[in-house]
């Protein structure tokens, strides 16, 4: 029974992150070496710094900047109190029950029923929503979505994902660096004759398959994440049955709508998840049913009590 | 050399102490806010029912029961002052707007009322803020009662001069918000 107490899932999503982290610096080595390697360590004592440099300044600014950024990237559009009452009513009552501070509140103009969280810290924290998940969630549904953004900021995954965007994208520079190369600087490779050929192969095979390591070790993390979320939003209403209740709204809707909806779509689900360090609702895995049953099972275990 | 190590050992051993103690008394400041955001919201709510209770006596005057019941929950839990007490009085003063939301069912134009509508939106807010920060308070009651209550951080809890502290615990079945949880 302790699987489905929201504590546990959330020290559980934790260490599975930090696993996943770590697994990240190691893939990062493995590249480095594979380098060194392969092209002796002349070329590759510059190489790994640039491309980590550039991975850095690409995602750190988007990182830090990321609550400006993504309002210019969405249309979304910042609103005060009077605006929207009591959609501010219900974000200050998870705000109190999470002790965070009151994030910045963005509105978004969109068929399609959707939230994101984003910000360096808690004290820069925006939650944005579409008019038309205002429009279509009760209060206890928002509420169960207001917790899960929340949670995002509580849990830092702004920065999350900026390590893991940062990490992917150097290891991508770094293998397209040293691909290219390969190709058209194979002369080098014979200074370093006396390397073991199977060395070699293995280091060739780790350049090719890094990149994809990389993405699918992001998209892995990410996922954890939403599930981190999605028990830290319980931890915080102590009310399975909203956010569950809204992820079936969701559900239900995303094949309805999708379509309709496809355009606008596309630059919320690509351009905020290409490494502009933003967690996303409800568009990437884990499946939204397994998100569902864990909630579920949560309930089940709150009645019991 | 001998020297170096005593002196890093000790400064070790400093530094752990410090971190106990400063934890401790972290714990006990987010207690006392959390106790601070509970009176923000038992204000709030208790600044709006003199409003409500003059809105709905305009359609329904004849619940002068349903009233005194609200006038007297709010008067207590306003001069409440220990944990217990406020809880006590918190958990009549719910039941009591309860009673006072039931009698406005009957009352088809008071629900009509925007005046009402607005004012039943900031009670329902208002309930789940006390309910949250209550839950708030619980939890950080609960880290620091078990801070004060385990090995290492118990042996500086005399020194720090922090006990445990009291739940605020209501009386309430209905309350979905009790935070009831097992481990």
């Amino acid at each position: 029974m302790a699987t489905h107490d929201f504590r546990a899932q959330e020290s559980a999503n934790k260490g599975k992150t930090y696993f996943l982290l770590a697994s990240m610096g190691l893939l990062t080595g493995l590249v480095a070496y594979a380098a060194l390697t392969y092209f002796g360590a002349g070329t590759s004592t510059f190489m790994v710094p640039i491309a980590v440099g550039i991975s850095l300044i690409g995602v750190w600014g988007s990182y830090y900047g990321s609550d400006k950024l993504v309002i210019t990237m969405t249309g979304a559009k910042v609103i005060q109190r009077e605006d929207n009452p009591e959609l501010f009513n219900v974000i200050e009552e998870v705000v109190i029950a999470s002790g965070l501070p009151m994030p910045k509140v963005a509105i978004v103009v969109d068929s399609a029923p959707n939230a994101f969280a984003t910000g360096r810290d808690p004290d820069h924290a925006l939650i944005a929503f579409t008019t038309r998940i205002l429009e279509i969630m009760d209060r206890d549904e928002l509420q169960g979505v207001i917790a899960h953004e929340l949670s995002h900021v509580a849990n830092r995954d702004t920065l999350v994902s900026a390590v893991a965007a940062t990490t992917a994208g150097a290891i991508a520079i770094l293998s397209d660096f040293l691909m290219r190369m390969m190709w058209f600087g194979g002369g080098r490779r014979d200074r370093n004759s006396n390397a073991n050929p199977i060395m070699l192969v293995v280091s060739l095979f780790v350049l090719i398959l890094a990149p994809i390591a990389a993405t699918l070790l992001k998209s892995a993390i990410s996922r954890r994440r939403e599930s981190l979320a999605d028990a830290t939003a319980v931890s915080f209403t102590r009310n399975p049955a909203g956010l569950r209740k809204a992820l079936e709204v969701l559900a239900a809707d995303s094949t309805v709508v999708h379509q309709k909806s496809n355009a606008v779509a596309h630059i919320w689900i690509e351009s905020p998840l290409d490494g502009k360090a933003v967690s996303k609702m409800f568009s990437t895995h884990p499946p939204i049913q397994e998100r569902i049953a864990t909630l579920r099972a949560m309930e089940s275990l709150g009645q019991r009590n | 050399m001998e020297i170096i190590i005593v002196l890093g050992v000790i400064a070790l051993v400093v530094l752990f102490f410090v971190a106990q103690y400063n934890r401790l008394i972290r714990l006990n400041i987010s207690v006392d806010e959390a106790w601070a955001q509970i009176e923000v919201q038992l204000k709030r709510r208790a600044d709006l029912i003199p409003n409500l209770v003059e809105t709905v006596k305009g359609y329904a005057a004849h619940e002068q029961s349903t009233f005194d019941a609200v006038v007297t929950a709010r008067a207590k839990a306003t001069t409440a002052s220990t944990v217990a007490d406020t809880a006590a009085a918190d958990g009549m003063l719910t039941q009591a707007l309860r009673g006072l939301l039931a009698v406005a069912e009957a009352y088809p134009d008071l629900k009509a009322s925007a005046n009402f509508i607005s004012l039943q939106e900031e009670l329902a807010t208002t309930e789940n803020k006390v309910a949250f920060s209550r839950q708030f308070y619980n939890d950080n009651v609960r880290n620091l009662n078990t801070a004060v209550k385990t090995i290492p951080t118990s042996f500086f809890a005399g020194f720090a001069k922090v006990t445990e502290r009291e739940f605020y615990e209501v009386e309430d079945p209905q309350s979905r918000n009790a935070p009831k949880v097992t481990f």
